[in-house]
């Protein structure tokens, strides 16, 4: 039966008992509870019928008994507890272990564990809803009313809850119920109905806010819905989630956030800077007071790609902004704050979604569950094409394989190859790193070109188009190297994915990074000496590179994409298709994305251009996509590079850009005869300006005043930055200790799990050495039985721990009233939900009285150990019987327990035994336990109805002190 | 194509709309998309609750669900009878939950669900193999096969028990953020 039961576990006595199931879902099953139980039936019945049809072992004869005398519980002890229903369906687990203590739970008022408490009965009170529709019709009626109620008790639970939360909490909470759409109808009726009861009673004032938040409520779903049809690609996102996988989505979804921003740029620069020039000053000119005017530009058509020529006098760079204050509306402030206020923006929401990013995907993300992640997570549900779902399988397949063999290949790298591999990683690394050191230096020499070539007093066309050169040579060096690099992977061999992924990103941003410090050297140091507008002049290569980046990357999607699919399939079958590279490709995105920022300063309308880049860039992927490439062999985990990408977006990328333009708007100065900062110092001097200004209008004192003492003072910012530091101090620590705090726990978790399966293997080898006692004690509870129902034996399953203990336990108080030692008192219930606990105090009892020799503790039956009463009453059934010690002669701590119990118990006994020697961990662990509770122990002497049963919120922290202190105790005797 | 209040009452939406996360238009249309299944059988008229079932056939053949190995169990899970026959409300039920807006708890503890094919509240060894086969199409061999099986109950089975339960699932899918958008069907 066992085997039957437990198919190839490693430990068939853990899992053989009920203890194990009933355990969990009284603890932990809180939230989640299984709505879909009416599939239950079958394997329950198909088991029960299984058991059956084996035939009943001698457990389960006792089992059966032990289902019997379970049921005077309710009758005596606990009288005045509901009748618990049935916790399965099969017809005969009328009854189950778990149910007392989720009496115990509600009888004992724990005000500690109040919250989870109702959690639990939301818990229980779900699972009882979902059987509801289906009651078992085998019950008798007895029982199907008391299910009744407890479903009524529970339900009603769950709607009080639910009613004292706000309108839309609480539409919240029921979508998040795990139930079916019946259900959560039922339940949202249910809460209606009272609230109109109520409503009905008060006044109209709470008539009327139900209204208010129902209306509330559906201009909430208005507004939803109408987000929902502005939303941008829904559909072509489907599709490319739906071919490609979430990996690959990640790219779309990035350049979708990208336009965002450079949407919101675009708008606020067009509408605080743009607009109010166009409308109060019709002819943007560059320069006034400039008399070399030409007044021959047209438009040539290269101006496109140079960005030079008639598009200096548009709006479209810095020099062309007026410096003059219109109708009350100074330019200078407007330009210098919505640039401010833009960057400002733009760095709040790189940092909120770093964050949300980071704390979803990274701080709890463990790299070690590899294969159960690789199997459980990594199905893609949003694949719907055929073709797809096939290479994922494939891909799945290889992978697994790969990781089988990865573990077992690593072992095996001999000195030699591992130096090898180390040795082409740093001639890699060398390479990349020289590689990107050339093209910085080529860009420099190319730039020094230029500007040594260029004439800028006789401007030909040919000069224009030697502009050209620079940004050409920047995008060809962004378009070649990458690809490069990625050839890079034939020879290196990297231990995981991600390493490889993290290395190519790392070289990539080092080029990237690299290139762009030399362009913006250029700019910074040797442009503003030029040319009279230098800002323009900025703003025009930006143009260019924005331009040309833009070209290439098309370029680089038919060369790289087509071409190589063309290759792939007609030239080199050998090759394959190709895949799209996720990582190259947001690199790219961010590499342009940087450019716009540094731009918006000398350029305020480039975000325009970079919109209409991000448009077409969208379509064009799309369609390369789909007909060019297959989705990545290998996934890696999505979210993850995500979060990445996001961080590069920001650092180094967004705070180089942000430095950049700081430094601009601070040291340098601006040109003298263009732009809205001609003739000041620097950028930032036009809010000085603005704010010598405000001190003779009065009433403005203050916004001066703060001017001068919070913002010019460098011990604000030296204040701000000590508090923030301290800040990130003190989150860092509190994080740390919560990383050790999970670390224990699971540790406790597995150590747990440990003791709990110890336990039930000892508590199965006493059952099978011991096949005679199924009589005796049916004999014995013949006696008291108060149930007389006939049990069809062949559906219980066998061996339930829990029940056991229970049932051990009420003969124990059926016994001890017979005798009627002292004051019985009624046992206190312990609420902790874990039978192990329970156990393990039992044992600890057991070793105290074992060592201290107080045999007369053990009449008090409030010890509060349901496992050890079970031991000690089956222990003195088999007294009773053989009258003989030596049984359990074994040097196992169960034994031992049962022993000392049994020892303790039997009145008519003398104390012969001697202590047996303690010979494993678990013992000292019992001990230092014992130990650690000597106080307890002490006020439990003088007082025995009040035992040191702990309440159940607590017990596991006690035990975990236990180990702790055991550990302690174990380390320093040893 | 009948007006929107002659599908359902304003009341019926509302329920629909506080029960699933959904709003009005997506409801009506997923209500299309269901019909759409088999014109002849589901009524343009949904104010009396006709008591409509579509069978698992019909549900299995979505563009959504065709290609996807675990449909059944998808179909078995979310269905009221527990054999892949669907109710709208079961329909809905199934996309509300595999949509973007549902939280990860309740995502983790459907998805628990359709791996633990036997039903027994527990992803053991058997459904593990299960899951795999679906996966792999039976390309690995027996070996390979308890060898991941192995592997990934050795990672995930926190307390030893030799088999997931819900809480290991959850503490596993807590640590996979990706899952969120994996275990999510565009609608």
């Amino acid at each position: 039966m066992t085997s039957y039961r437990n198919g190839g576990f490693f430990n068939p006595a853990y899992h053989d008992t009920e203890t194990l199931e009933i355990d969990r879902r009284a603890s932990s099953k809180t939230h989640h509870t299984n709505p879909y139980d009416n599939e239950d039936p079958t394997w329950w019945g198909d088991r029960a019928s299984n058991d059956a049809a084996i035939g009943r072992v001698p457990q389960g004869g006792w089992q059966e008994e032990s289902w019997r005398g379970r049921e005077n519980i309710p009758m005596d002890a606990i009288s005045i507890r509901p009748r618990s229903p049935p916790r399965h369906h099969g017809p005969n687990h009328s009854i189950s272990g778990m149910d007392p203590e989720y009496n115990h739970s509600r009888s004992i008022p724990l005000p500690s564990s109040s919250g989870n408490m109702t959690m639990r009965w939301r818990g229980i009170a779900m699972r009882r809803m979902s059987m509801f529709p289906d009651a078992d019709h085998t019950q008798t009626a007895f029982t199907e009313d008391a299910i009744w109620n407890e479903m009524q008790n529970e339900q009603q639970n769950l709607l009080e809850e639910l009613a004292a939360l706000s309108t839309r909490d609480r539409i919240k909470a029921i979508r998040d119920l795990p139930m079916s759409f019946k259900e959560k109808k039922h339940i949202r009726k249910e809460l209606e109905l009272q609230s109109s009861r109520k409503s009905r009673q008060f006044t109209c004032l709470a008539d009327c806010s139900e209204k208010v938040s129902l209306f509330s409520r559906k201009c909430g779903y208005h507004v939803k819905s109408a987000k929902q049809t502005l939303e941008l690609w829904q559909g072509a996102m489907k599709s490319i989630g739906g071919k490609f996988g979430t990996s690959v989505l990640t790219y779309f979804v990035f350049l979708k956030w990208l336009l965002m921003f450079n949407i919101f740029s675009f708008l606020v620069n067009f509408g605080f800077v743009t607009i109010p020039l166009l409308v109060y000053k019709h002819t943007p000119n560059i320069s006034q007071n400039v008399n070399n005017v030409p007044q021959n530009v047209t438009f040539r058509g290269l101006e496109i790609l140079t960005g030079v020529g008639y598009f200096n006098y548009t709006v479209m760079y810095y020099g062309s902004y007026s410096n003059e204050t219109l109708v009350g509306y100074n330019m200078q402030l407007a330009y210098f704050f919505t640039i401010a206020v833009y960057m400002v923006l733009c760095g709040i929401s790189l940092i909120f979604s770093m964050s949300v990013n980071f704390k979803n995907n990274y701080v709890l993300a463990d790299s070690a569950s590899n294969s159960a992640w690789q199997l459980l997570c990594t199905w893609d549900f949003s694949v719907t094409n055929e073709k797809a779902v096939k290479q994922r399988r494939n891909n799945l397949c290889v992978q697994l394989k790969e990781s089988l063999s990865e573990t077992a290949q690593q072992e095996r790298l001999t000195v030699s190859e591992k130096l090898k591999h180390y040795g082409i990683h740093f001639g890699c690394w060398l390479l990349s790193t020289s590689l990107a050191f050339g093209c910085a230096a080529g860009v420099y020499f190319v730039y020094e070109y230029e500007i040594e070539t260029t004439n800028i007093a006789n401007w030909s066309l040919l000069d224009e188009a030697k502009t050209l050169l620079v940004p050409f040579v920047v995008s060809l060096i962004n378009l070649v190297i990458p690809l490069f690099y990625s050839l890079f992977n034939k020879f290196e061999h990297y231990s995981t994915h991600r390493k490889q992924i993290y290395a190519l990103l790392i070289r990539n941003v080092f080029l990237k990074m690299s290139i762009l410090s030399v362009l913006c050297y250029y700019w910074m140091k040797k442009v503003p000496d030029k040319g009279s507008c230098w800002e323009s002049t900025v703003g025009q290569s930006l143009y260019r590179l924005v331009l040309f980046d833009f070209l290439f990357l098309m370029l680089g999607s038919f060369f790289g994409e087509f071409l190589s699919n063309v290759i792939g399939t007609k030239l080199i079958p050998r090759m394959g298709v190709p895949e799209f590279d996720v990582a190259r490709n947001v690199l790219e995105l961010i590499y342009s994305q940087t450019l716009a920022w540094i731009g918006i300063y000398f350029s305020p309308l480039l975000p325009a251009m970079q919109i209409l880049k991000f448009l077409i860039l969208f379509y064009l992927k799309k369609v390369s996509l789909t007909h060019n490439c297959q989705p990545p062999r290998r996934s890696g985990r999505a979210a993850q590079m995500q979060t990445i990408f996001i961080f590069l977006l920001f650092f180094p990328f967004f705070v180089g850009a942000l430095s950049i333009v700081a430094y601009t708007a601070w040291s340098l100065t601006p040109s003298e005869d263009c732009g809205p900062f001609r003739r000041l110092s620097n950028s930032f001097s036009a809010v000085d300006v603005w704010i010598g200004n405000l001190k003779n209008v009065t009433g403005s004192q203050w916004v001066v005043e703060i001017y001068n003492n919070v913002i010019r003072s460098e011990i604000f910012y030296f204040l701000i930055t000590l508090i923030i530091l301290v800040i990130i101090y003190i989150l860092w620590q509190v994080t740390n200790g919560r990383k050790e705090l999970i670390r224990r726990l699971r540790q406790q978790i597995v150590n747990e799990g440990k003791d709990k399966s110890f336990l039930l293997e000892r508590l199965q080898d006493l059952q099978k050495s011991l096949p005679n006692k199924n009589t005796k004690q049916k004999k014995q509870k013949g006696s008291m039985k108060q149930h007389s129902d006939d049990h069809s034996s062949g559906d219980q399953s066998n061996s339930n721990a829990m029940v056991q203990a229970l049932l051990a336990r009420q003969e124990l108080e059926e016994e001890e009233r017979r005798y009627s030692i002292g004051g019985v008192p009624v046992p206190s219930e312990m609420s902790n939900s874990s039978p192990l606990m329970q156990a393990m105090l039992a044992r600890q009892l057991a070793d105290q009285e074992n060592e201290d020799q107080y045999p007369m503790h053990d009449e008090n039956p409030s010890s509060s150990s349901a496992l050890a009463q079970a031991m000690a009453a089956r222990n003195r059934v088999e007294d009773e019987e053989n009258n003989q010690y030596d049984v359990f002669n074994r040097s196992s701590a169960v034994t031992q327990a049962m022993q000392a119990r049994r020892r303790a118990e039997d009145t008519d006994d003398d104390m012969g035994d001697l202590p047996h020697p303690v010979s494993n961990v678990m013992m000292q662990v019992m001990q230092a336990r014992q130990q650690a509770q000597e106080d307890d122990r002490i006020q439990w002497m003088t007082a025995p109805p009040q035992n040191p049963g702990p309440s159940g919120s607590s017990a596991l922290i006690q035990a975990m002190l236990a180990r702790q202190e055991a550990q302690n105790e174990y380390d320093d005797g040893y | 194509m009948g007006n929107k209040q002659t599908i359902f009452t304003a009341q019926q939406l509302d329920a629909y709309q506080d029960c699933t996360y959904f709003t009005r238009k997506e409801i009506l249309r997923l209500f299309y998309r269901y019909r759409d299944l088999a014109p002849q059988l589901v009524p343009l008229d949904y104010t009396n609750h006709p008591d409509v079932k579509l069978p698992y056939e019909l549900i299995g053949s979505m563009p959504e669900l065709k290609d996807n190995p675990f449909r059944q169990r998808i179909a078995e899970v979310f269905s009221e009878d527990g054999e892949g026959n669907m109710t709208l409300d079961d329909f809905l039920d199934m996309f509300s939950v595999l949509s973007e807006m549902a939280p990860r708890d309740l995502k983790a503890y459907y998805a628990f669900k359709i791996y633990d094919f036997n039903n027994d509240d527990f992803i053991c060894k058997s459904d593990l193999e299960k899951t795999l086969n679906k996966l792999t199409r039976n390309e690995l061999t027996e070996d390979e096969v308890r060898m991941v099986c192995e592997k990934v109950i050795d990672e995930a089975d926190l307390d030893n028990d030799g088999r997931l339960s819900l809480e290991d699932f959850q503490h596993m899918i807590v640590r996979a953020p990706d899952f969120l958008s994996t275990f999510h069907i565009r609608i």
